[in-house]
Order: C-alpha cells, then sequence, then structure tokens
C-alpha cells in the first residue's frame, strides 16, 4: 500500500527514517509522505533522509520545552503537542491524502514527545483524514527502568484506543548485545524497518496486471481492521540470481534453487513458518491472533500458488483463525525471497503485562517520594530545633 | 543547555571566571558568554580572564559602612546593601540575554558574608524577574573555614534551597582548591563538572547522540528542588577519528567478545566510579529523588550493554526510577567521561556538620554579643570540642534526645539569638 508516514519523537524519527532508507535500497515506494515531528531540535538533526522541510519542531515556543525536548514528560509532551495543534494541522496540509492508503504514526512510548504528543498527532489525524490510521509504538526495555515503563504503560492505552491498528516493537526482545550504543540502535531500527516495509510495501502499485495471488492494500487494511495490538514475524532467504551479472555471484555459496514447484511451494512455506516463528517485533502468543497475513516478497519466478496454499492451511492452524491472507508482492530484481506475517489484534503479550507491573510499582514508588520531598528538603537546612534564621 | 551565569561575591565571581575558561577551552558552547559578576566593594577587583569588564557589576560601593574591605564578614551588611541596590544589580542584568537562556546559575561561597548575605538577596530577585529555572552552584565551607562561615552556609542554605529550583552543592572540605589561582587544578576540575554537566545537549559535535540529554531533561531532573549532588569520571582512550591505517589496524587487533565484554565492563564501572567517588557534596546517594547520567566521549567506546547495565545499577543505587539516561557521542576526544547528578539528595552529613557547628557559634555570640568573629570563632570551637565530647554517648545512642538536650540551653534564648542575629 501507500502510507503517510509520521515519526514522532526521538525514537519515532529514526525508525522513519531507516524505513525510508531500506525503501531507497530496495526500490520500494511505501512512504508517499513523511514527516518528523519533534519537540528537540537536537533529535531533529539526525535522519539522513528525511527532507529537511519535513522535519516539524513543535514546542520551540513553549516554556517547558523551548526546542529541547520535554524532559521524558508525558504530559508535557502532550501539552506541548496540543498548543502547537494548528502548527501540525498545516504540516499534514500538503499530504495529498488521495495518494496514499493509510497512515502510520511511528513513535517510543518511553519518553515524553512521542509518548505523549503521538496520541495528540493521532487525533488530529483521525479528525481530517477518513483513511485509517496505525501506528507502530516501541516498548522500552525493562533495563530503561520505571519511568519509561510508566510512560509506557499510560501512553499505550491513549495509543490503542485511538489507532486503527498498534503494532508493537518491543525493545527487550531486541535488545542487541555486543555493540556500542549507536549500532545497537541502528541495528534495531533497521530489522523493524525491513519487517514494517516488507509487510506494507505489499500492493503498493496495485497494479492489475500483477499475478492472481497479489495481495493489495485493501488486504492490509482489512486484515488490520481488528483493531488491538499486532506483530510481526519476517524471514528471508538468498535467491539465485537469474538475471546474470546483475549481482556479483556472491550467492555462489547458497544452494541451488531447484525450480520444480513443489520444492518451491515447501521454501514457500518454510518460510512463513520461519518468519512466525522468528522473533516478533513484539512477542506473543501466536494462537491468540485474531487475523494473520503474510506476504511473499520477491522475485515472481519464485512464487508458487502450491506455496501459497499451503502456507495459508498451516498459519489458518498456528494462528488458530480462518480470518488469513497470504499473498505475493512481486520485486523482480530483489535478490531475496522474504516473508512478512501480520498477526492481527494478539492479545496475549506478556511483555505488555510485564510493562504494566513495572509502571504500577514506579508509579507508586514516585509518589511516595512526593509525598515526602517538602519534609525532607525542609529537614535538611533546618537544624533539629530550628535555631538558625534564613538570611532573607 | 545554554546557561546564564551570575558570579556573587569574590569567590562565586572567580568560579564563574573558571567555568567560562573550562568552557572555552573544551570547545563547547553553553554560556558563550552570558555571564555577569558582582561584588561587594569599593573598587572592582581585577585578575579577570574570561569575564569582560563591562560584565562586572559593584554593589555598594557608595555605602557607607562598605570599606576597602567589601562588609568585612558582614552579613547582614551584604544582605542590606545587596537589597538597597537591587536597581543597580537589574540594570546589570539587561546585559544578559536571560529570556534567550534556558536557565539561570547562580555562582556564590556560602560560607562567605557577600555570597551569604547578597547571594541570598540576589537569589530571591532572580527567582522574582525570571520564569526560566534558577540554579545555585554554591560552596559550602571546609572545617578550616571556621564557625562563621559554617553559620553563614547554614543560615543561607535556609535561604537559597527553598527559594532556588535546586542548589548544586560543592563542599571545601572536600574540593579545597583556591578558586583566586586560574590554574588551581581543583577547581578546574569542578568546573568541568559543571561544564560537562550543562553543556549536553547543545549541538556542538559532528555526531547526533542516539539520546541526547537536552535541557528539559535536566531541568526534570532537578525539578524536585533542594540540595544536588554532582559526579564524574573519565578515563583516557582512543579517538574514533585516526588515520585510515590507524583504525585497520585497530580493526585487526580487535578479538570482538573479549574486547565488547571489556568495553561493557569499562563503561559501567566508570559510571560506577562517578557515582561513587567525590561527589561534588557527599551524601547518601540512595536518598536522592531523580539522577541523571551523561555518557560522553568516542562512539566505539559507548559500549550499550555496558550503559545499560550501568542505568539499571543506578536505578538501585540512587533507590529511583526516575533516571535519565544519554549518549553524548564525540569522536575526536581522547576520554570516554561520565557525569551523574544527584538530584534531592536529603541525606547529606557535610550538612548536619555545618549546622551543628553554626549552633556552636550562634550560641557563644549569644554569650557575648559585641565581640569579634574571630574571638566567636575561638569561643565556638572551644565549645564544640566539649559538646563533641559530651556528645560520645549521645552519638552512640544515636538518638535524637541527645541532640535536644544538647541544644537545650538555645531554645530558651532563642529569641535574642535572632535578634543579635539581625543587628
Ligand atoms: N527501537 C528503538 N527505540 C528507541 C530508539 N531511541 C529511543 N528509543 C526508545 O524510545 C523511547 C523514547 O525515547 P525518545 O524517542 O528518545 O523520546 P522522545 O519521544 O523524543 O521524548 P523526549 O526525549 O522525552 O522529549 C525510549 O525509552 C526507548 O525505549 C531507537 O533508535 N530505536
Ligand atoms: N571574617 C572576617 N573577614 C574579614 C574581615 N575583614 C575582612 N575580611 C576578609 O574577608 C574575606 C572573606 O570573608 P567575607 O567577608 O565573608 O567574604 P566576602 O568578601 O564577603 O565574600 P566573597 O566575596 O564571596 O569571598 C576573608 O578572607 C577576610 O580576609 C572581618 O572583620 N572578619
Ligand atoms: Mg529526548
Ligand atoms: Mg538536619
Amino acid at each position: 500500500m501507500k502510507l503517510a508516514t509520521i515519526g514522532v519523537g526521538n525514537a519515532g524519527s529514526k525508525i522513519v527514517d531507516r524505513m525510508l532508507e531500506f525503501e531507497s535500497r530496495t526500490d520500494r515506494n511505501l512512504c508517499r509522505h513523511v514527516h518528523a515531528i519533534n519537540t528537540a531540535r537536537t533529535d531533529l538533526a539526525k535522519p539522513d533522509y528525511i527532507p529537511e522541510e519535513r522535519r516539524v519542531l513543535i514546542g520551540d515556543t513553549n516554556q517547558k520545552a523551548k526546542g529541547h525536548g520535554v524532559g521524558g514528560d508525558v504530559e508535557i509532551g502532550a501539552e506541548v503537542a496540543k498548543a502547537d495543534l494548528d502548527e501540525i494541522r498545516r504540516a499534514f496540509d500538503d499530504v495529498e491524502i488521495h495518494t496514499v492508503d493509510a497512515i502510520l504514526v511511528v513513535a517510543g512510548l518511553g519518553g515524553g514527545s512521542g509518548s505523549g504528543g503521538g496520541p495528540v498527532v493521532i487525533d488530529a489525524l483521525q479528525e481530517m483524514y477518513d483513511e485509517p490510521v496505525y501506528a507502530l509504538g516501541v516498548l522500552p526495555g525493562e533495563y530503561e527502568g520505571g519511568r519509561p515503563a510508566l510512560n509506557a504503560a499510560r501512553s499505550l492505552q491513549s495509543f490503542v484506543s485511538k489507532v486503527d491498528n498498534f503494532i508493537g516493537f518491543d525493545n527487550d526482545a531486541w535488545r542487541a548485545r555486543e555493540q556500542t550504543i549507536e549500532e545497537g540502535y541502528e541495528q534495531m531500527n533497521r530489522e523493524l524497518a525491513a519487517r514494517l516495509v516488507t509487510l506494507l510495501a505489499a500492493g503498493e502499485t496495485d497494479d492489475s496486471d500483477v499475478a492472481e495471488n497479489a495481495m493489495d492494500s485493501s488486504d492490509i487494511i482489512r486484515t488490520l481492521d481488528t483493531g488491538g495490538v499486532s506483530s510481526i514475524g519476517y524471514a528471508a532467504t538468498q535467491v539465485e540470481d537469474t538475471s546474470e551479472g546483475l549481482l556479483d555471484r556472491w550467492s555462489s555459496d547458497s544452494q541451488r534453487v531447484n525450480r520444480d514447484d513443489g520444492s518451491q511451494a515447501t521454501k514457500i512455506k518454510g518460510l512463513v513458518r520461519r518468519a512466525v516463528n522468528s522473533r516478533l517485533t513484539l512477542p506473543g502468543e501466536v494462537s491468540s491472533a485474531d487475523r494473520a497475513l503474510a506476504v511473499i516478497s520477491g522475485p515472481p519466478s519464485e512464487f508458487s500458488r502450491k506455496g501459497i496454499e499451503s502456507a495459508r492451511q498451516w498459519l489458518e492452524q498456528e494462528a488458530d483463525t480462518v480470518e488469513v491472507l497470504v499473498g505475493d508482492d512481486p520485486r523482480e530484481n530483489s535478490p531475496r525471497l522474504s516473508a512478512a506475517v501480520l498477526l492481527s489484534n494478539v492479545t496475549e503479550a506478556p511483555r505488555i503485562d510485564q510493562i504494566q507491573n513495572q509502571a504500577v510499582d514506579a508509579q507508586e514508588k514516585i509518589a511516595e517520594q512526593e509525598a515526602v520531598r517538602e519534609e525532607q528538603i525542609n529537614d535538611l537546612i533546618t537544624d533539629d530545633n530550628n535555631d538558625l534564621d534564613p538570611v532573607v | 543547555m545554554k546557561l546564564a551565569l551570575v558570579g556573587v561575591g569574590a569567590v562565586g565571581s572567580r568560579m564563574v571566571d573558571r567555568i567560562l575558561e573550562v568552557e572555552a577551552d573544551t570547545g563547547r558552547a553553553f554560556t558563550r558568554g552570558n555571564a555577569l559578576v558582582c561584588d561587594i566593594a569599593r573598587t572592582p577587583a581585577d585578575g579577570f580572564d574570561a569575564v569582560p569588564e563591562d560584565q562586572r557589576v559593584l554593589l555598594g560601593d557608595t555605602h557607607e559602612r562598605v570599606t576597602a574591605e567589601g562588609v568585612e564578614g558582614d552579613l547582614e551588611l551584604a544582605a542590606d546593601v545587596a537589597g538597597a541596590d537591587l536597581p543597580e544589580f537589574r540594570r546589570a542584568l539587561d546585559s544578559l540575554a536571560i529570556h534567550e537562556s534556558d536557565g539561570v546559575l547562580l555562582v556564590a561561597d556560602l560560607g562567605s558574608a557577600t555570597g551569604s548575605g547578597a547571594g541570598s538577596v540576589l537569589v530571591e530577585e532572580l527567582q522574582g524577574l525570571y520564569d526560566e529555572p534558577l540554579y545555585v552552584l554554591g560552596a559550602l565551607p571546609a572545617d578550616d573555614d571556621g564557625g562563621t562561615a559554617a553559620l553563614n552556609a547554614a543560615r543561607a542554605l535556609r535561604s537559597v534551597v527553598p527559594t532556588a529550583d535546586s542548589t548544586l552543592a560543592f563542599d571545601r572540605e572536600t574540593w579545597p582548591g583556591d578558586p583566586e589561582r586560574d590554574d588551581d587544578p581543583e577547581i578546574r576540575a569542578l568546573a568541568t563538572r559543571v561544564a560537562t554537566l550543562f553543556a549536553a545537549g547543545e549541538l556542538d559535535s559532528p555526531v547526533v547522540a542516539e539520546n541526547a540529554m537536552d535541557s528539559s531533561d535536566l531541568i526534570r531532573t532537578l525539578e524536585p528542588g533542594g540540595v544536588s549532588s554532582i559526579g564524574y569520571a573519565s578515563t583516557d582512550v582512543e579517538p574514533d577519528e585516526r588515520g585510515f591505517l590507524g583504525r585497520l589496524l585497530a580493526w585487526f587487533s580487535r578479538s570482538t567478545d573479549d574486547d565488547e565484554a571489556t568495553d561493557a565492563a569499562k563503561v559501567k564501572s566508570l559510571v560506577q566510579r562517578a557515582a561513587n567517588t567525590r561527589l561534588t557534596i557527599p551524601c547518601e546517594v540512595s536518598s536522592a529523588e531523580r539522577a541523571l547520567v551523561v555518557l560522553s566521549g568516542p562512539p566505539s567506546e559507548l559500549s550499550r550493554r555496558g550503559f545499560e547495565s550501568a542505568r539499571q545499577w543506578l536505578e538501585a543505587e540512587a533507590d529511583t526510577v526516575e533516571i535519565l539516561a544519554g549518549d553524548d557521542p564525540r569522536p575526536r576526544s581522547s576520554t570516554l567521561e561520565a557525569v551523574v547528578i544527584f538530584s534531592n539528595v536529603t541525606d547529606v552529613p557535610r550538612i548536619d556538620t555545618l549546622q551543628r557547628r553554626a549552633l556552636d557559634v550562634q550560641a557563644a555570640r549569644e554569650g557575648e554579643p559585641a565581640s569579634d568573629d574571630d574571638a566567636d570563632d575561638a569561643r565556638a570551637d572551644a565549645a564544640s570540642e566539649t559538646r563533641d565530647a559530651d556528645g560520645v554517648d549521645a552519638a552512640d545512642s544515636d538518638s535524637g534526645a541527645g541532640d535536644a538536650s544538647d541544644d537545650a540551653p538555645l531554645i530558651e534564648d532563642a529569641e535574642a539569638v535572632a535578634d543579635d542575629a539581625s543587628e
């Protein structure tokens, strides 16, 4: 499909930037419009692919933000976005909405700008357009501590209730190990971008002359219609280069593809199975999904009707639902065959429960500390019998 | 964070000069020279390296009781002079671009008469004038500075802490440097902490952070008010921007797994060191309400795993869920630095010590109201020795009752003491 994609906050902008990178590297054209909206000037300097004029600084005249972020405070994030609603709406003015099928808002839920501002942006979009508005929300890792968990637990409620579907990404599950801070985020964001773009770019052309099994935008929209929280699985494999010389023979060590339909069908089913069993963007119980959709993306010569059929049957069982769609996304020159599987409205996602528990504890702790704050400061600066006078 | 600095008194003014120097030397840009220093004296002091002449203001230069020495240790006089010369002070403030700043930092030696007396008055004035957060960097006196200094500081804390948005204290007992000397390593180290902390979020590095600590993050961390303490640690590393050959060699010699583990351990222990060793004011870290940590250095040294576990460690250590953590990549830097701020620490033994000392001085003064300071100090010190000797049992029993009986005579004469002090 064709998307208007909007990153809110730092994580949101970085992920949208990686989506654009993935698109340009794989010759896709999913994001017809992009915006990065943020309260921090510094963060807006980061993207490589989002055009300068598409970066919107909000709250720069707000005393609490001043172009320097909102310090992880969701309330201020929401307040600042509300105060600058006109500016946000103006930024959307040039979105030719008839050229897109849906809108995707991307944000990290652990901070203040994306977490607090995201829902405000979504409200504005829902009010302005009839097209569905989806969100991709990043859940903070446990290692980030109590405050981000609290922000996320609160913000998740707003996001889920306002969007047509919420796709989750769990930083905990995708926690990188042996890396620098920069490499860690970059890798996570690239993995996520590959999943989002492979899934959603299916049917971006909506050509009539494509194969009969082609996935189109309405299929994706239908699958996402459930609302709730969703997750994406993904798997890819190198394919034998058919257009000689286009790629150096770097696939030489990959095994030769046998071109009879039987083994292609097995391969496709295997790929879908691998995608579902892979680390999901938000780990969850597959059978709790309401609907499922799998996109098989790659050179049409790799496609197999039988493969699609058996993948669909397998997915029906696995997701325990009859609402399953499997379709192709032909990418003539792609060196890879990939499967992206959308599990829509997954109701069992343990990480969400964990975050809620972490958030409840954090909220209690914060309240306890706030309750004794004045008294403790006063105790510190006052001698036991209050015999020392202030200067003024 | 763009900051306007206001130095009060001789020591506060010198400290401002030192901070500006460090800012220039380290290529940071958070004040951009936006600084004012003011002192009470007949004639202006000189010897400033970084504060230009038109940004130095003299208060009380026409006041009859101000001598060549200034207020000569008279806190009440300093407060009176500052109060009387507020119009002068406000005029001087016009030269600062405070509305373009994200905050104001007033720097003063709270143990001195000018720092305590004028400092308290000017803090109140600044807080009333601007919406921007007002922070105080306040020096607390060392033992050797005497009882009067302790009394000045103890009283100043009662005025400054509730008024300022946060009071960053530094303890002259642990930081004994001489601010008047522009090459004093202690004072430079202290200025470095301040600069590293407040420079966060200014776009002055070619690489943008993954999670930049911006002024809003710092403001939010300091929001609870009270007293705050800064920790810092650094270690030497290879800068990222070496020649091609250097990078190639480094790449070959990198035995990934082990190296990564070492990098992670290095980062974690650096943050631990920053939090554990020589805070600007020693305190019980677990009494902090919020904390912020910034890891700064060449991107290749900023181990994700190390920083994550450091952050978790900090959350447990400071016993708070309100921790903000950010990276500050500096490709050309040859140091890996961690700066930590513990906000609203409420268990600060040094402040209790100052209060006890202050009470002794106050009690001694009340005995002989017309005495001069030196005699006060001598008497107070004698009194405090007696008290300490008496106090052994009380301290052992660790009960509030012991304190109360120690201080009991003061209660009866509390009014007399107050009268004396305001004379
Ligand atoms: N996956 C991923 N998550 C990120 C990245 N950067 C930040 N996050 C997550 O997003 C959360 C919010 O951080 P930011 O996006 O930096 O915060 P913000 O929305 O800009 O809000 P403020 O910084 O409070 O103004 C963090 O708690 C992290 O969990 C990233 O590059 N990738
Ligand atoms: N205690 C005391 N100090 C005096 C007196 N006369 C001059 N001073 C000098 O003042 C210096 C610091 O004492 P204060 O007067 O409290 O300092 P200040 O100048 O008010 O404050 P700063 O400018 O912040 O240092 C000492 O080094 C003394 O040399 C006096 O009668 N008593
Ligand atoms: Mg931020
Ligand atoms: Mg006390």
